[in-house]
């Protein structure tokens, strides 16, 4: 296959999203101005111009119309993505580490970091109209974590639970009627640098720093898979047709410029979902993995780096004939 | 010197007048669309003729995502023309994925080599008073000099005569890791590579045009591909006549050079056969 590069960002990718029928993929760095791309043949729609720090977050809704991002700057911003104008300016206590539209898009939730003398909250906003004035509504909730920051976050069923996983390896399950926590597990060891849903959104694989990806049940958060590696991961995402999970990751960014990309292991990693083994691998990066995510049709996956770039994979035939013996 | 022609070689450069630059063109027929841009590089003086080539392609999708497709550009793309913009969006070298055989084996061979040493250290260290697996220093008799009488007549005879037989055996000549017994390079070549070896096959009297697209599909019916590499030339890019391709398993190794061997393919008679290993 012969990948796509899409060189809009300066900075190191920090997330990168499709929108529910992938033809757009969303794409946030440590720069400014997140970009909107088509996802068929790499073409840029537009950026999003307004942000003054490293944007952390991005999100967008189930019917395309809103982008959602979430930025160091201490401010969450909702976009319209026909035109890339700000509709709303939420100031928010600390730096956005993580945002994300409910599956109906009438609620949405972010995290802030542990800075500014300030501590980590989850808030949930209301989004229906939202407009210039969402700055200066009150949260509908707000849970305050009093010790390890919101690293990741994901939307329950039915939009009434909130999993969040923490820099300890925590993760919780929360209530949104009431914010109360209805359980947590610490089956990791190291941060957890990302969370995505399978299709049905039953299961949720995780990426930790403490090298391994894990599978949960999303109602339980019963561990049920694990996947071993040798560095740290930093994003996991679940094959939406085939029983595959792809790990991206590598060592440390801070380690990166001492090591050559042979021993770096920056590929991307396939792992078989239920037997837990690695059957391939894609090179690519000259930086670690920061995030992936697969196309909502299974056929393809795009990866953010380190480096800067961000590669759309339109997967081979022999992929797709590949069988996994057992 | 360098010659202007010396630079040509790199670029088409069509002429060294900043003024009268073509304007571009923009050509499609038969779904394919030839962009022509002339440019001027003050750095060089010279201009430059940049050529690209687009494949339109028809797809039928959603309503929404057309009406999506059909979105105009905004903030740093804003004036972008319709198509991919060459400054962001860039295609790729080919990759491929690399099928991971079997796990086990690999770690089973990480460990291996240690193991190796471990047995190895045994042999390394004996006293010489009373032959015992510890350091002559460390030896419980060597001040009894009781240990060393049942077998030699004095310390310095029997020294000698242990110095010769010693350099018979790896016991006191230094070997690099790699080398000794056992261990057999594995530890040079990385995990893993021994085994894909065995079912490495070299095809060559391939034709300058083949592609890795091409040879892919030329070796694959026989079986899964672990890996494969086309040998080209690196300033023009065409193949220099070889190609190394790894197998999952050796019977489909040995099934394509049955059938690949003296099989004609683009004007040239392929030659296929096991892979040698390096250094051979």
């Amino acid at each position: 296959m012969k990948p796509i590069l899409l060189h809009g960002h300066e900075r190191p990718i920090t997330q990168i999203k499709y929108n529910r029928e992938g033809d757009l993929l969303f794409s946030s760095a440590k720069d400014p101005t997140p970009n909107v791309w088509y996802s068929i043949n790499g073409e840029r729609l537009g950026t999003l111009n307004g942000h003054t720090g490293a944007v952390w977050t991005i999100d967008v809704n189930w019917t395309t119309t809103r982008v959602m991002t979430g930025a160091a700057d201490s401010t969450l911003r909702i976009w319209d993505c026909e035109t890339g104008a700000i509709i709303g300016v939420v100031p928010a206590i600390s730096a956005v580490r993580t945002c994300g539209f409910s599956y109906s898009a009438n609620m949405a939730v972010y995290s802030t970091d542990t800075q500014l003398k300030q501590q980590c909250e989850i808030a949930v906003i209301d989004v229906r109209n939202a407009d210039e004035s969402i700055g200066d509504a009150n949260a509908i909730l707000k849970i305050p974590i009093p010790q390890y920051k919101v690293t990741s976050i994901l939307w329950g069923a039915l939009d009434e639970t909130l999993i969040s996983g923490h820099e300890n390896g925590d993760i919780c399950l929360w209530d949104i009627r009431n914010g109360k926590k209805i359980t947590s597990v610490s089956d990791h060891t190291g941060s957890i640098n990302d969370m995505q849903f399978n299709k049905d959104g039953t299961m949720f694989v995780t990426a930790s720093k403490d090298n391994t990806a894990k599978l949960f049940d999303s109602e339980s958060l019963m561990c049920l898979k694990a996947y071993k590696t040798e560095r740290p991961v930093n994003s996991a995402a679940i094959s939406p047709i085939l029983d595959h999970v792809v790990l991206g990751g590598g060592q440390d960014a801070m380690d990166v410029t001492t090591t050559s990309t042979r021993v770096g292991k920056f590929d991307s990693r396939f792992f078989h979902l239920v037997f837990e083994e690695e059957f391939g691998r894609i090179k690519g990066h000259f930086g670690p993995i920061n995030s992936i995510a697969f196309h909502p049709d299974g056929k393809s996956y795009s990866t953010g780096g380190e480096d800067g770039y961000v590669r759309v994979h339109n997967l081979d035939p022999s992929y797709f004939e590949f069988c996994f013996d057992y | 010197m360098p010659t202007e022609s010396e630079n040509k070689s790199w670029a088409d450069i069509v002429d060294d007048d900043a003024g009268l630059l073509p304007a571009p063109t923009e050509v499609i027929s038969k779904g394919i669309k030839t962009m022509t841009e002339y440019v001027y590089d003050d750095e060089e003086k010279k201009t430059r003729k940049y050529v690209r080539t687009y494949k339109i392609e028809k797809r039928i999708v959603s309503k929404t995502v057309a009406v999506r497709k059909a979105w105009a550009k905004y903030g740093a793309s804003k004036d972008d023309k319709p198509g991919p913009n060459p400054a962001t969006t860039i295609v790729a070298e080919d990759v491929f994925m690399q099928f991971v055989t079997n796990k086990e084996e690999q770690d089973k061979q990480d460990d291996d080599p240690l193991d190796k040493l471990k047995n190895l250290d045994q042999g390394v260290v004996k006293c010489r008073y009373c032959k015992g697996d510890h350091w002559t220093t460390k030896c419980p008799y060597k001040d009894t000099a009781a240990g060393m009488l049942p077998d030699d007549k004095g310390p310095g005879i029997s020294l000698s005569s242990e110095d010769k037989s010693a350099k018979g055996t790896t016991a006191t000549k230094y070997i690099a890791p790699n080398l000794r017994d056992g261990a057999g390079g594995k530890r040079m070549d990385g995990g893993g590579k021994r085994a894909e070896d065995a079912c490495a096959i070299r095809v060559s009297n391939l034709s300058e045009n083949t592609q890795e697209s091409d040879l892919e599909e030329l070796v694959k019916p026989f079986g899964q591909i672990a890996k494969m590499h086309l040998g080209k030339d690196r300033s023009t890019g065409l193949c220099k006549g070889y190609a190394y391709v790894h197998y999952r398993s050796k019977e489909d190794a040995a099934k394509a050079i049955a059938a690949l061997s003296g099989h004609g393919y683009d004007h040239l008679i392929l030659s296929v056969e096991w892979s040698k290993p390096q250094g051979q």
